[in-house]
């Protein structure tokens, strides 16, 4: 059964709910769809709800596979192509699919200079889209959540959406899998570390000895600022201190 | 010898609009063409015209001009008097001769008050353009191509991306038939109507076309012609 409601995309935002409401009165026109922006901004999605029920594709896939003859292009009546800006002919492509309704996804650069899409819709970055943003984080963060056991708010994750959603759901699990990571689990995190390192090179105390410190002298600089501070609380004296900050600064740069 | 009135009978018969004016602008003869071309503009328009393109001494002079007077186009005028009394002018037509109409079995039948609402959505940003309806929700479903529709459309609605405000008019034209297969069909008419004076692009008129809907550009403002086919 066609469900209208669209409820995987999420649509708070002024900009979003115009993209639904075209999406919505588009799903029975017998026309193509073109669903643009950056990566991560929900144009699968979106093409998932208007077209439910039909197959997906790379775009370039099908060229191949058509190029090959290797499908049979006219046993299907619609078709959902993903990144159609990556096809090498455009006008064959299409002129191949006249007969098939399409829905499509681009970059937000893309131009349909051939008019093959009546209908184009634009999704904003979620930069642009504050209560999209909102309530994506706060479903990642119940979704990581109840995977890794936790109760972590928004305050307590750091968020990245510079690949939009993709970067969002990825650095809202990474935080709270991190805050959850006990000292054992570190331990065999490192464990494994090792022991995968050690079977492709020779590695002494010292080679490894960065893994420890980088992340220790980091936290202590952030907790106590001063180098007088830090080599107190870390009970080493300040010209040691003084000679790793500087051996890991030349080298990483982040501490 | 021919006479006078068959000369006469021959213009009244032309393609291209020929009009005779006296020296104050007053019509004194035209023919059937030319009383067509009156409907889209004013003699008085056309007496200005005339006196610009006119020789500097008694005769005639021909000029290469593009001139667009709503959907009909014309590529060159004449202008000529042998006395101080008369003028006139003949206007050229320019005929499309490959037109491309949608038939009838490539339409579907939808309500055309949701692509434009599609067409709107996807071509306005509301935060820059305010948009004013008018619409005659009496005009039914009625059978368009759904795709070359909304492509046209398109084309309108791009033209006015960077207006402040918009308003779109739909309504049937009172009066006003169009036959198709022998079958008397009514017109509807999408106007929009901007800020600013717009002018239609050939991108709109070429996609119209597909379409079978005509463009009209009137005091800048842009008008969409369809039948009504039910």
């Amino acid at each position: 059964m066609l469900k209208f409601d669209m409820e995987n995309f999420i649509a708070l935002s002024l900009s979003s709910k115009k993209a639904l409401h075209v999406a919505k009165m588009s799903v029975a026109l017998p026309v193509n769809i073109l669903i643009l922006g950056e990566i991560g901004v929900g144009k699968k999605t979106l093409a998932q709800e208007i077209l439910q029920n039909s197959q997906s594709y790379e775009a370039t896939e099908i060229e191949k596979l058509i190029l090959n003859k290797q499908i049979d292009i006219q046993s299907f009546k619609s078709l959902i192509l993903y990144n159609i800006d990556a096809l090498i002919n455009k006008k064959q492509f299409f002129e191949n699919l006249k007969t098939l309704r399409i829905i499509a996804t681009a970059s937000q650069n893309y131009k349909d200079d051939l008019n093959t899409f009546p209908i184009k819709i634009r999704l904003e970055p979620l930069s642009e889209r504050k209560e999209d943003l909102e309530e994506l984080i706060s479903i990642y963060i119940k979704e990581a959540n109840k995977i890794y056991y936790s109760n972590k708010t928004a305050h307590d994750v750091e968020i990245d959406i510079s690949k939009n959603g993709i970067s969002l759901k990825q650095s809202i699990y990474k935080s709270i899998l991190l805050s959850s990571i006990t000292k054992n689990d570190i331990m065999d995190i490192l464990y494994k570390y090792f022991i995968s390192d050690l079977k492709s090179r020779d590695r002494s105390y010292k080679d490894l000895l960065d893994i420890f410190e980088i992340p220790l002298l980091k936290a202590f600089k952030e907790r106590y600022k001063s180098q007088v501070q830090m080599a107190n609380h870390l009970c080493i004296n300040r010209m040691t201190l003084r000679k790793k900050l500087n051996s890991y600064y030349k080298v990483k740069k982040n501490v | 010898m021919y006479s006078d009135s068959f000369y006469k009978a021959f213009i009244h018969e032309s393609i291209n609009p020929f009009i005779l004016f006296n020296n104050e602008g007053k019509l004194i003869d035209f023919n059937n063409e030319a009383e067509i071309l009156f409907n889209s503009v004013s003699p008085k328009e056309i007496f200005e015209l005339t006196l610009n393109h006119s020789p500097h001494n008694f005769g005639f002079e021909r000029k290469y001009i593009n001139l667009k007077y709503a959907k009909m186009k014309y590529y060159a005028l004449l202008v000529g008097y042998i006395d101080d009394e008369h003028i006139a002018i003949e206007l050229y037509k320019q005929i499309n001769i490959e037109k491309e109409i949608a038939k009838i079995q490539d339409a579907q039948l939808t309500n055309i008050f949701s692509l434009i609402d599609i067409s709107k959505n996807t071509n306005f940003d509301f935060t820059k353009t305010t948009i004013t309806e008018e619409y005659d929700t009496s005009i039914p479903e009625i059978r368009v191509n759904i795709n070359n529709f909304l492509l046209t459309l398109n084309e309108c609605f791009k033209l006015f991306k960077e207006s402040k405000k918009v308003k779109i008019a739909v309504h049937v034209k009172v009066g006003e038939y169009e036959v198709i297969d022998d079958k008397k069909h009514s017109i509807a008419s999408i106007r929009c109507k901007a800020d600013t004076l717009i002018e239609a692009s050939q991108e709109l008129e070429r996609q119209a076309l597909k379409s079978h809907i005509n463009v009209f550009e009137v005091n800048g403002y842009i008008k969409l012609e369809f039948p009504i086919i039910i």
